[in-house]
């Protein structure tokens, strides 16, 4: 059954329970965060508006992180993005194509909320939910967590006139349903959420071709990922760039999506932070 | 024995940082090609041995929930809050969430030591619990021979402060006991409620959440100061379409989920108090039937408001009057669904315990006390304490308050006093009328030796040289001290002055006496130790006890190990502790929360039983016997008042130093206006020093420049620019809002300190 969470943003008090709880829970190493929460506030004294950003995996249904993932560290798994990092290669792959940012590496591989995978699996509630005081955060079947979204919604719409619900529709449906007390787009939550061209063009026609190296990520062994990883960016440094021959047979696959980028790009990844290399979901 | 070993590699792995990420690595047979000794090694730590749970009261803040306390292989692993707690209801704040990394802090105090250097100066020698205690037994002996046992001070702070600062010093006859809870919190509160009411408020405020529909703050800025209870609360009245109305200089994470918000000139609280009650007079919108019944003195109260219009409160407090005449009658059209929560820390201008007068006397216009959604009444449970021999001193809990003595014809009674005749030295009665022990006025006594030396003190827990204000005066103090003995967790700085040292085992690793809560549903909750103390720590109970047989107050200490205590206690309810720990560690028993409950009696206890709108004890002893506005010190030209609060995953200066809570907010910052910034041509980010009224210099702190903040003030978050080497994650780290107060302005009623007539400049750019 697809799962999903209830963040509300007119709840969040911004008091970094479920930031901690997280990091306890999952035994996060001190460099890392699933949760980033940060102010969000308009105006000029005394003509404030604002709350809270709670930012985390979104926990996409069409989840390019898994779409870009060779080794199938990234996989779904009831409507929630689950990653096994003793699987990840670290090719960093998922970092740059998230259209919201939230993979990072550490120690070599990549993390992100996975849905407290083992506590969901069994049943139990992620410990972001389980804490947060300001009844901020839910966890349940989807269908009930986006009735809850909207009848929140309604009970809101006399405080917050633009209050609505976000995720049902953007990459896929996502499994992390919004209450957003204003336009999405001014808490920093896009419409249309764009994920970056290279992500597009590694699920089209790079990872058939690497199928090998998923394989190889199976069997678990760190050495061999290490291998594949290295085997992996030289394919990449291949692709865009040295070799015409295979070039050309990306672009046998691909001709119409964008060449340049391909064809201009001498390192690994190409720039995500332009919008000409983004496309729109 | 397999077990234990996966776990430890577990465990490298985290710390090499190779096994970043969730809860569960691998599954068994998650991806089924992954080899077994990988899926065990990654197993997530509630699958790595058997889980075993203890029950707790937290004590990462003041508020003290309950917890649950999740422990595999001898380690603790997780907290959650104890869904039968009253006040956790299964949650946890962040703090909370913290606790496993306050207990593992690496910086902690390992053993007892004794000073060799000078004091200050950090040099210790360990030495074993004997030695240490016979050392302050000798040391505390000497001036009790010499000067009596009243010239020994005991400080207490933290929930094992009732083994020092109220049970020891009893037993040892010292009215000097005092915690930084009392006059530098909540004492103005606790004394205007005592004057209105005939009893304190609690420092629990008795709100009844669960049906208010408008709730005011002034000040409290729950979110922030991340009270569990209050942050749910106030969720749950905004969830439900509730209106929220807060008070504040500062547009406060509670600010951005209020109807209204008030950015009033600080200090000006009283004024727009009592425009609100000339509001919701003139309106008559104030509970007539309430009045007639509970309350005396509402004539004068009409006739004292009657000029305090909203236009007359919007020149004084910079708000528009047409907000005060809003929001007046918004809270009005609720009542008495409608009360404005008394909050916490109030210590603020030393015109205190008026203000929280006025703020009690709109609840009581509204009618909103004794009934669902209003203030409710605070019922303590019922349990027996330990019998014990009469104390030497007694009522030091929190401080020697006087005793109304019927053959006094005075509203003030006698002092109780210590074996040698002197009662409390902090100048009750004299430079403030009544109240706790004001931990900051024995200070002095230390310097001058006025009325009589203080040549001892036991520090339990308490952060001295971040809590208490004229810091510099503090440190000349300690080095007064004949004998200056530290109990603690951490190196705080206070510690480098201290003759003996001695840790303290963490509320994780010990016992403490049961707690015992007045409340809606007042209740019993247990704290025992998940892990066994760590380092050669000691619970502050077993130190009191060990003490006491070294100093004669065995008959004060008779229980045969913490477990008799406790067992001897619940047996008075027909429980003991394994009955508690079935129960899930709290008994919750019924209250009398409302007026139906006292079966037509009066629940108040002033001498008239009544709400005393007009209190004749302030004028029988020359106060003010109705709140009047006095405008608070003015900043000097070129510099702005000094606010000061809390941050979420903080908690006074105790925390800044705990791995997993420093990580999240690691320095503080200084809010600045966006326009005061512009004009001193200061940017977002910047590194500047600040300097005080009286010259004294702090920093270098981070400037934070916003909008949400008046431009005649800035704030910084409590608790940080901990300058002790012991530290290694907070020292150094931004700017102590507690040096800067270098003075304070003494309520004359509650003896509680004002910190908020202090004002800095940016001296410079760092």
């Amino acid at each position: 059954m697809r799962q999903a969470f209830l963040l509300d943003l007119a709840q969040c008090i911004g008091c970094e329970a479920c930031t901690i709880a997280c990091s306890v829970g999952n035994e996060l190493p001190d460099e890392v965060t699933y949760i980033d929460i940060s102010e969000r506030v308009r105006g000029t004294f005394p003509d404030l508006v604002g709350g809270f950003d709670n930012h985390r995996c979104y926990h996409c249904g069409d989840a390019a992180c898994v779409n870009v993932c060779p080794s199938g560290a990234l996989y779904q798994e009831d409507g929630l993005t689950r990653l096994d990092w003793d699987a990840c290669t670290g090719c960093e792959y998922c970092v740059s194509s998230c259209p919201y940012g939230v993979p990072v590496m550490n120690g070599g591989v990549a993390t992100k909320c996975d849905g407290c995978r083992e506590v969901t699996r069994s049943g139990g509630t992620p410990w972001c939910v389980e804490t947060c005081p300001s009844d901020a955060l839910q966890f349940g079947p989807r269908d009930e967590i986006a009735a809850e979204a909207h009848r929140r919604t309604e009970a809101l719409r006399d405080k917050y006139p633009e209050v609505q619900v976000y995720g049902e529709s953007q990459a896929g449906g996502l499994g992390v349903l919004v209450v957003s007390p204003e336009d999405p787009e001014v808490m920093g939550l896009p419409l249309a959420p764009r994920i970056p061209t290279e992500a597009n063009l590694w699920q089209e026609l790079v990872k058939p071709a690497s199928f090998w190296v998923t394989s190889l990520a199976a069997i678990g062994a760190g050495v061999l990922g290490v291998i594949a990883r290295r085997n992996h960016m030289a394919e990449m440094q291949h692709l865009h760039g040295g070799d015409h021959a295979a070039a050309a047979t990306v672009h046998d696959h691909e001709q119409t999506a964008t060449p340049t980028a391909l064809a201009d790009d001498q390192t690994t990844p190409p720039s995500t932070g332009d919008d000409d290399d983004e496309v729109s979901r | 024995m397999a077990r234990a070993e996966l776990s430890i590699t577990r465990r490298q792995l985290l710390k090499s940082g190779l096994a970043a990420g969730a809860g569960g690595a691998v599954g068994a047979g998650a991806l089924g090609g992954a080899p077994a000794s990988a899926a065990t090694a990654g197993d997530p730590w509630y699958r790595t041995g058997e889980i075993r749970t203890t029950y707790n009261v937290c004590d990462m803040c003041p508020w003290h929930c309950g917890i649950v306390v999740h422990t595999v292989d001898g380690e603790i692993r997780k907290i959650d809050g104890n869904p039968n707690d009253p006040k956790a209801r299964g949650q946890l704040c962040p703090r909370g969430q913290g606790g496993i990394s306050f207990m593992n802090d690496p910086d902690r105090l390992q053993a007892p030591m004794v000073r060799t250097g000078e004091r200050g100066e950090g040099k210790f020698q360990e030495v074993s619990w004997d030695e240490a205690l016979d050392l302050i037994a000798q040391g505390l002996n000497q001036i009790k021979e010499r000067s009596g046992p009243e010239s020994v001070a005991v400080f207490g702070h933290n929930a094992g402060d009732w083994w020092w600062a109220d049970h020891f010093a009893q037993a040892w006859g010292t009215p000097n006991a005092a915690k930084p809870s009392s006059a530098l919190c909540i004492s103005a509160s606790e004394e205007a409620a005592e004057l209105t009411f005939g009893f304190p408020i609690g420092g629990y405020e008795p709100v009844d959440w669960d049906e208010l529909q408008c709730v005011t703050l002034i000040g409290t800025h729950i979110g922030e100061d991340a009270r569990n209870t209050k942050m749910q609360d106030l969720a749950n009245l905004h969830g439900r379409g509730g209106t929220i109305i807060t008070v504040d200089p500062r547009f406060s994470s509670a600010a951005t989920k209020a109807d209204h918000w008030l950015p009033i000139k600080p200090g000006t609280d009283t004024a727009l108090l009592l425009a609100w009650m000339h509001v919701i007079i003139e309106e008559e919108a104030y509970n007539a039937d309430f009045i007639e019944k509970w309350t005396t003195g509402f004539d004068r109260l009409v006739e004292h408001v009657a000029d305090k219009t909203p236009e007359w409160a919007a020149e004084i407090t910079d708000l528009p009057a047409e907000q005060i005449r809003e929001t007046a009658l918004e809270m009005a059209a609720n009542a008495p669904q409608a009360l404005i929560v008394p909050g916490r820390h109030v210590a603020w201008y030393g015109t205190d315990t008026q203000r929280m007068r006025a703020v009690y006397l709109i609840n009581v216009l509204m009618g909103s006390y004794g009934c669902e959604g209003c203030l409710h009444f605070n019922t303590a449970p019922y349990i027996d304490d330990y019998s014990l021999p009469p104390y030497q001193v007694e009522g030091s809990a929190g401080g020697c308050a006087a005793e109304p003595d019927e053959d006094d014809d005075g509203p003030l009674g006698d002092l109780p006093e210590g074996p040698t005749g002197k009662a409390r030295a902090d100048g009750v009665q004299e430079s403030f009328l009544q109240g706790p022990t004001a931990l900051q006025e024995l200070i002095e006594p230390m310097i001058t030796g006025d009325p009589y030396p203080i040549e001892g003190l036991i520090c339990y827990g308490t952060n001295l040289f971040h809590s208490v204000p004229m810091v510099e005066r503090t440190k000349e103090a300690v080095q007064n001290l004949e004998l200056f003995v530290a109990i603690d967790v951490l190196p705080m700085e206070h510690i480098a002055y201290a003759d003996v040292v001695l840790p303290e085992a963490t509320y994780l690793e010990r016992h403490d006496d049961l707690y015992a809560l007045a409340h809606k549903t007042p209740y019993i909750a247990l704290r025992e130790p998940a892990v066994s103390p760590m380092y050669d720590t000691r619970p502050g109970w077993w130190i009191a006890k060990a003490l006491g047989e070294r100093v004669g107050l065995e008959q004060y200490f008779p229980w045969d190990g913490i477990e008799d205590y406790l067992n001897t206690r619940l047996r008075s309810i027909g429980s003991d502790l394994d009955d508690l720990r079935a129960r899930g560690g709290i008994i919750v028993q019924e209250g009398k929360p409302f007026f139906e409950d006292f079966d037509g009696e009066s629940p108040f206890l002033t001498d008239s039983g009544k709400v005393e709108l007009y209190s004749s004890v302030l004028e029988e002893t020359g106060h003010d016997p109705l709140p009047e506005y006095e405008p608070p010190d003015e900043a000097p030209e070129g510099y702005f008042r000094l606010l000061y609060g809390r941050h979420p995953v903080h908690t006074f200066a105790k925390t800044q130093n705990t791995p997993a809570l420093s990580k999240r907010y690691p320095e503080n910052e200084l809010w600045l206006n966006a326009s005061q910034a512009a004009d001193l041509g200061l940017s977002d980010g910047q590194r500047v020093m600040l300097e005080n009224q009286d010259g004294v210099t702090d920093g270098p702190i981070k400037l934070k420049v916003t909008e949400r903040i008046r431009p005649d003030s800035v704030y910084m978050v409590h608790g940080f620019g901990h300058r002790s080497d012991g530290l290694s994650r907070a020292g150094g780290q931004g700017a102590s809002d507690n040096r800067l107060q270098s003075s304070y302005t003494l309520d004359p009623i509650s003896g509680s300190a004002g910190l908020r007539n202090n004002f800095v400049r940016i001296a410079s750019e760092a």
